[in-house]
């Protein structure tokens, strides 16, 4: 088990965020998250990064308990996320947002150049590494995330609604990187509108409604449980599943 | 002692009060808080001067001057804050930072290092409470603090407006979105903020003494209160303002009043060393 | 300079265009003593310092993002250190200064480590009120003369503080280029500027990197305070603390442009040079906060990347000034 989620519960002022969420990821498989807005799944993301303090509840990444640590030693232990919105350095280039993730690992501007323009390249953005972020597309901003979060070199990747805003062609792109990504050992976690991006890629789905996991399967087995069509899915996909 | 503490406290409450609702709506830290104060408390002490009356009933005129200047400057504020700038909540420090050097400058160059004094009714009477004897002026500050107080959380509580307010500051983006005219909430509430503030400044000028670098001092306290309620909490200012007061008065007692500062910051530091979000742990 | 905002420029010609231009500032600066009379020598040191103390105050108020409003109050500190050590102590003056620096940075350490925590609004409050307790502690305490301040021993010699501020505020812009604008400690305290929870989120340990930020803004203003303390020989808290020192460097490294290498040194020469030019024809007054204060606000209404954002426009080509200019200047 790479990362597990125990009881994992928080709230803000009086109002739940995250009730008792327990989350079991397996190594080298890409877990789907869904549920309607509201339901958690951010914050979820912002728990185990580290990002929130939780009110109770553990997480253990690796063997590790990682539920007080710091955000950047989360990182550090392996855990890269990227942002629903995209958050990027705005006054610097393409490569230097890059590259400040490189230097987790290398303290030398030669290594870390080189790295990021190897990461650069895997997600197609190589052409635009000298532009300032502030000229670049949503599209390639979400790639810049993916960037980002990749050349810290980790073991668990958590994509936050990466393909929100994005064309359909840009979706299928994104869809076979992502792909790619896992076919090279990566573990990731995928929290998604589009129910097609879940359903092509993940290996198991948990579903989150009002704060609370109802379900967890596998893809096929999610789109006829019951509950989760009442809840979310809607009639469209039983057909399908 | 400690009701000489709590009378004071009363006057810092409220210039507190407007300076976290400000940041609380408008994420502006107001360093020209102190200058306002000065400026109401010159402009009573000109008034006065020219036409003679009580200070106490140029109050309500005061406050309808500085809510006017408020509003006016609002909008050079929300330039400073809005539009294509890199980082608004830094430009917003920097020009209000800029605004208290240019008012305190002004007034320097105007009036010079002179100390003033305005006189009221009230001044050197005394007030019999039992077995106490407390300065009638104290008491009025004491007494306009509260009243002042009281209709503002009124206002903030009770009035659709005071709700939209407070929903603004609790949300920004959303209120945006439900319709509110964040613009002009904005001006609403720093115009409101500079009419507290200044009309306190006459008191505040009564009580003690009116002098054009004054400001420093009650930008001071309107800090350590902000903190202490946590940023952006508007009731926690009451209990922080009633703690100031007490605090120092015990300096000045006990320590010696020119420790007052040094008081005030390490009590300052202590709190966001431990509880960085205020003693009720309530800021943002 | 890959860090710079805006356009890439041909890298060669422009580089070298640079490095000439540099050298001839340095040749410059260095005979700069020769022609002088001595006020004008005096004027040039003021000059020379304050380009120092602003761009010590750039590194964690413009490539940091966190804004400190009571930076004055280390300069303030080193000026006193030396004193103290030079006077009760009877140590050297090196010493003196090098001790200052060291004082200065651990007390941005004390601040910081609380404060560099929150947001950065809480970190301008507490710095500021932070320069204000200094200020009182100086009038309070014996060992600083109190209210009257110090009398340092005299050591008249014009050219020597010229040089060793020169020495001193090139080190401030040396480190700026080497650690901020070419090392990983600039990329990272660039991406807590621009984004501090995605610093985070790809390792940035970024409460370490602020306080190393901090602790590098306030070593060399307590430096240069020391070396103040010892050329002008009388100190006093409102001289060495006041809050015009806090202000001047937030103006200068303003005007000049924040987060930018060559700003504050630009900002740090019209500000004073105004400064001192108006001192000159009206005398000791107040009315220079005034202008400090106008010029602030104007700054941030109308030309929030400062003297050198005009700069680097291409304001210089035919034809194209007027409209680089209103791209610019926000109205």
């Amino acid at each position: 088990m790479l990362l597990q989620s125990h009881d994992l519960t928080k709230s803000f002022g009086g109002l739940v965020a995250v009730n008792q969420l327990s989350l079991k990821v397996e190594k080298g498989t890409i877990l789907g998250i869904i549920g309607p807005n509201g339901s958690g799944k951010t914050t979820f993301f912002n728990l185990i990064t580290g990002m929130l303090p939780s009110d109770s509840g553990k997480v253990i990444f690796n063997g590790q308990e990682i539920t007080k640590l710091r955000p950047h030693r989360i990182a550090r232990l392996g855990v890269g996320r990227t942002f629903q919105i995209p958050a990027p350095f705005s006054k610097m280039t393409v490569l230097e947002n890059v590259m400040v993730s490189a230097f987790l690992h290398t303290s030398s501007m030669k290594t870390a150049k080189k790295k990021a323009e190897e990461v650069l390249k895997k997600v197609d953005l190589d052409e635009k590494a000298d532009f300032q972020v502030l000229n670049v597309t949503l599209e390639d901003r979400k790639r810049l995330e993916l960037a980002r979060a990749l050349a810290i070199e980790p073991i668990l990747l958590l994509l936050d609604e990466v393909m929100s805003g994005l064309t359909p062609v840009e979706v299928k792109s994104a869809i076979n990187l992502i792909k790619q990504m896992h076919r090279q050992g990566l573990t990731i976690i995928v929290v998604e509108h589009v129910m097609d991006v879940i359903l092509s890629l993940c290996d198991r789905v948990a579903v989150l409604d009002y704060r609370r996991k109802i379900a967890e399967d596998t893809p096929q087995k999610i789109v006829n449980h019951p509950e989760v069509i009442r809840a979310y899915l809607g009639e469209r996909y039983r057909a399908r599943g | 002692m400690l009701i000489d503490g709590l009378l004071i406290g009363g006057l810092i409450i409220v210039v507190g009060i407007g300076f976290s609702l400000c940041f609380g709506v408008m994420h502006i830290v107001d360093f020209a808080v102190g200058e306002w104060v000065m400026l109401g408390a010159y402009t009573g002490f000109i008034l006065v001067r020219y036409f003679g009356h009580d200070p106490m009933i140029y109050l309500p005129l005061v406050f309808l001057i500085f809510c006017a200047l408020g509003w006016a400057i609002y909008p050079l504020i929300y330039r400073a804050v809005s539009g294509k700038r890199h980082n608004p909540v830094l430009m917003g420090l920097v020009f209000t930072f800029g605004l208290s050097i240019l008012a305190k400058g002004g007034a320097l160059s105007v009036w010079g290092y002179h100390i003033q004094s305005i006189t009221t009714w009230l001044s050197g009477k005394s007030l019999a409470l039992g077995p106490l004897t407390i300065p009638a002026l104290r008491f009025s500050g004491f007494l306009f603090g509260i009243l002042i107080t009281l209709l503002l959380m009124l206002f903030l509580y009770k009035t659709r407006l005071g709700i939209t307010i407070r929903a603004t500051a609790q949300d920004r983006e959303m209120a945006n979105l439900l319709g509110t005219d964040v613009r002009k909430v904005g001006a609403l509430v720093y115009s409101l903020y500079a009419g507290v503030t200044g009309m306190s400044g006459i008191l505040i000028g009564a009580l003690f003494s009116i002098h054009a670098a004054m400001g420093v001092k009650y930008c001071t306290l309107a800090f350590f209160v902000v903190v202490l309620a946590g940023m952006g909490y508007v009731p926690g200012v009451i209990i922080a303002g009633l703690i100031l007061g007490l605090l120092q008065s015990f300096v000045g007692v006990y320590i010696g009043g020119r420790y007052n500062l040094v008081a005030l910051f390490m009590v300052m530091y202590g709190v966001l060393l431990i509880t960085p979000k205020g003693i009720l742990r309530r800021g943002i | 300079m890959p860090l710079k905002n805006g356009h890439t420029q041909p890298h060669t010609s422009a580089s070298s265009w640079r490095w000439a231009l540099l050298g001839l500032a340095l040749l410059i600066a260095f005979l700069l003593p020769w022609p002088l009379s001595p006020l004008w020598i005096r004027i040039a040191t003021e000059v020379i310092m304050w380009a120092g103390l602003a761009q010590s105050w750039n590194i964690i108020g413009g490539y940091t993002g966190y804004l400190s409003f009571g930076h004055g109050a280390f300069f303030g500190v080193g000026a006193y250190m030396t004193g103290i050590v030079m006077l009760h102590l009877g140590w050297p003056f090196a010493l003196g200064i090098l001790i200052s620096g060291i004082a200065a940075a651990l007390m941005a350490v004390i601040i910081g480590y609380p404060t560099l925590r929150l947001r950065g609004a809480y970190f301008a409050i507490a710095t500021w009120a932070f320069g204000e307790m200094i200020r009182q502690i100086a009038t309070i305490l014996e060992i600083t003369g109190g209210a009257f301040g110090m009398q340092l021993p005299a050591y008249l010699n014009l050219p020597f503080f010229y040089y060793l501020f020169l020495l001193v505020t090139g080190l401030t812009y040396l480190t700026t280029y080497l650690l901020l604008e070419r090392s990983p400690f600039g990329y990272k305290l660039l991406a807590i500027r621009e984004h501090e929870e995605a610093a985070e989120m790809v390792g940035v340990d970024t409460v370490i990197i602020k306080i190393k930020a901090f602790a590098l803004s306030a070593f060399f203003p307590g430096v240069l305070g020391g070396i103040y303390a010892y050329w002008v020989t009388y100190i006093h808290p409102d001289s060495v603390l006041g809050a015009q020192l806090t202000d001047f460097m937030v103006v200068m490294a303003f005007l000049g442009g924040i987060g930018s290498l060559w700003g504050p040194f630009l900002g740090a020469v019209v500000v004073q040079l105004v400064n001192r030019v108006l001192w000159l024809v009206w005398g000791e007054g107040t009315f220079y906060l005034v202008i400090i204060g106008a010029a602030i606000c104007a700054v941030v209404l109308f030309i929030p990347s400062g003297i050198i954002g005009l700069l680097q426009s291409r304001i210089f080509l035919p034809g194209t000034a007027w409209k680089e200019i209103r791209k610019k200047v926000k109205w």
